[in-house]
């Protein structure tokens, strides 16, 4: 034998592309909710965007809690004498719960019908709910080591995946409302034009790093990775999309609803290709 | 002049305060594993995870080969990013010796710890264990902490065969490490992450400690290995 080594696996599974996928689609569409309040338009989503939000909130608290190895030691991250700030999963934690009250009381602020309140929360809530994408971006750009995650890109990059995977999923409970499609088409588009340009950038950066970089650019543009990456997120969860809601049938509710497909597709590919890449370069080393 | 320090946790060149750290002389090291054994029983490392490891790799062109061996472990950075990342404070520093240590009963099982880590140095104990009932939380190397404390050196020091393994106070210059990285070209790995291993080694081979290197030509049989690992192993 030429060689011997002992083998290493990645430290974070697919469960978090998945937690990073649905508290992306929780926090966008809170702030799709909490637009109601000032945008006409929007408010036949107030309510359904809202429990669908909250839905995906537990939903994301419970991936995040099973994918723990002591399940039972979520606890530890609530409490003040562990809290640990120079820790990105610190302020996750604290912005996790912030962001389920100010849920739990914007909702009872709708029940009982106090608009005043409601709005103020709605604006409270969303700022939190921007804190999320944010947060989970820093989880993956503290770690100076990753090529990929280690970018000022990455934070904003999940803002925008967030917006458009909302938007994706409002559209699909706008029921054909014409203004309504038309607002989030803007979204979509505003998002996905401002995530293909981060998307080139993170490549050609990457592919002219150093050796990391050179190594995660490989490993993430070819094979089943580079299939779900450049296939599924570049290609059809960018680029087409794009394309889609820029040509005239991109404008009618079949064509915003086909892009809104295409968009949820790629936003889950290029949330788990940007976990895995960078980790299995490591586990050579 | 003192060193300079980046970080508040860095304790370089602060007075009074111990520095451990460990030289590895590659010119003496056989791969003879004594190490891991003695790491193993010192701590009941379960199968199929690792303090230390001792890699090898055959380098040349026949007739002039050899194994060139890269003994492995926690490096106990001076500025660690486990500790950065832990978010309930499990992973700490000893300021005091420089030690990275893991609070088992703190530890939740986040694995940020891991993701954090540059050197591969830490693990997920397995569900069952025979003897320590330690189990489901991230391990790692300790530099032996409770044989260090009491006089003694680590387990694989103490049992290195042909003296490759030196341990001892960076700070005291007196000591054999601090002669030893102070007159001998000394290497650390992935210097360029800023972590300011306090693993040193004499001798070492690019092929080995080049971040990377080993993706390509990867050997066949190696690569059939790791996908079964990669099936078998999840955490």
């Amino acid at each position: 034998m030429g060689e011997f080594t002992i083998f290493h696996t990645v430290a974070w599974p697919s469960t978090y592309a998945y937690y990073f996928f649905v508290i992306g689609i929780s926090a966008a569409l809170f702030f799709i909710s909490g637009l109601s309040w000032f945008r006409e338009e929007f408010k036949s989503l107030r309510t359904s965007s809202f429990y669908i939000s909250f839905a995906l909130l537990v939903v994301g608290g419970l991936l995040l809690i099973s994918d723990l190895s002591q399940p039972m030691r979520f606890i530890y991250t609530l409490n003040p004498f562990y809290w640990n700030f120079t820790s990105p999963l610190t302020w996750g934690s604290i912005l996790l719960v912030l962001f389920g009250a100010a849920s739990v009381a914007y909702f009872l602020a709708m029940q009982k019908n106090d608009a005043a309140l409601a709005r103020k929360l709605a604006v409270v809530g969303s700022l939190l709910a921007l804190g999320l994408p944010i947060y989970t971006g820093f989880d993956l750009a503290v770690h100076q080591h990753r090529a990929v995650w280690n970018t000022p890109l990455i934070p904003v990059l999940f803002v925008a995946l967030s917006l458009i995977s909302g938007a994706a999923v409002a559209s699909f409970l706008a029921k054909g409302e014409a203004r309504l499609l038309a607002s989030l088409r803007q979204f979509m588009l505003v998002a996905s034009a401002a995530t293909a340009v981060m998307l080139l950038s993170l490549l050609v950066t990457t592919a002219n790093g150093g050796s990391a970089s050179e190594l995660t650019f490989m490993f993430m543009t070819s094979g089943l990775l580079g299939a779900v990456f450049i296939g599924l997120g570049v290609v059809l969860g960018t680029a087409a999309p794009l394309v889609v809601l820029l040509v005239p049938f991109g404008k009618q509710s079949s064509g915003i609803l086909l892009a809104s497909v295409l968009l949820l597709v790629g936003g889950m590919a290029l949330r788990y290709s940007i976990l895995m890449g960078p980790q299995i370069v490591h586990t050579y080393f | 002049m003192s060193e300079l320090r980046v970080s508040s946790i860095e304790t370089r060149g602060v007075p009074g305060k111990k520095r451990y750290a460990m030289v590895i002389d590659l010119r003496r090291c056989i791969g003879c594993d004594a190490c891991m054994v003695a790491c193993k029983a010192e701590f009941d490392v379960p199968i199929g995870v690792f303090r230390t490891w001792v890699p090898y790799k055959v380098v040349g062109k026949y007739p002039n080969v050899r194994k060139m061996f890269l003994p492995r472990l926690c490096n106990h950075c001076d500025d660690p990013p486990c500790v950065r990342a832990c978010p309930v404070g499990a992973t700490y520093k000893v300021e005091d010796g420089g030690f990275v240590l893991q609070r088992y009963e703190r530890c939740i099982g986040c694995k940020a710890c891991m993701a954090a880590c540059p050197y591969n140095a830490r693990f997920m104990l397995p569900k069952h264990r025979t003897y320590t009932d330690i189990t489901r939380v991230v391990d790692k190397c300790t530099f032996c902490h409770h044989r260090v404390t009491q006089g003694l050196v680590p387990a694989c020091v103490q049992t290195c065969v042909g003296r490759s393994r030196i341990f001892g106070d960076l700070s005291d210059p007196a000591s054999e490490v601090s002669y030893l990285v102070s007159t001998l070209p000394t290497q650390v790995l992935r210097p360029e992450e800023g972590t300011k291993p306090h693993v040193f080694y004499i001798g070492a081979d690019r092929n080995r400690t080049e971040y990377g290197r080993d993706v390509y030509n990867a050997p066949e049989v190696l690569e059939a290995d790791r996908a079964a690992f990669n099936r078998n192993h999840t955490i």
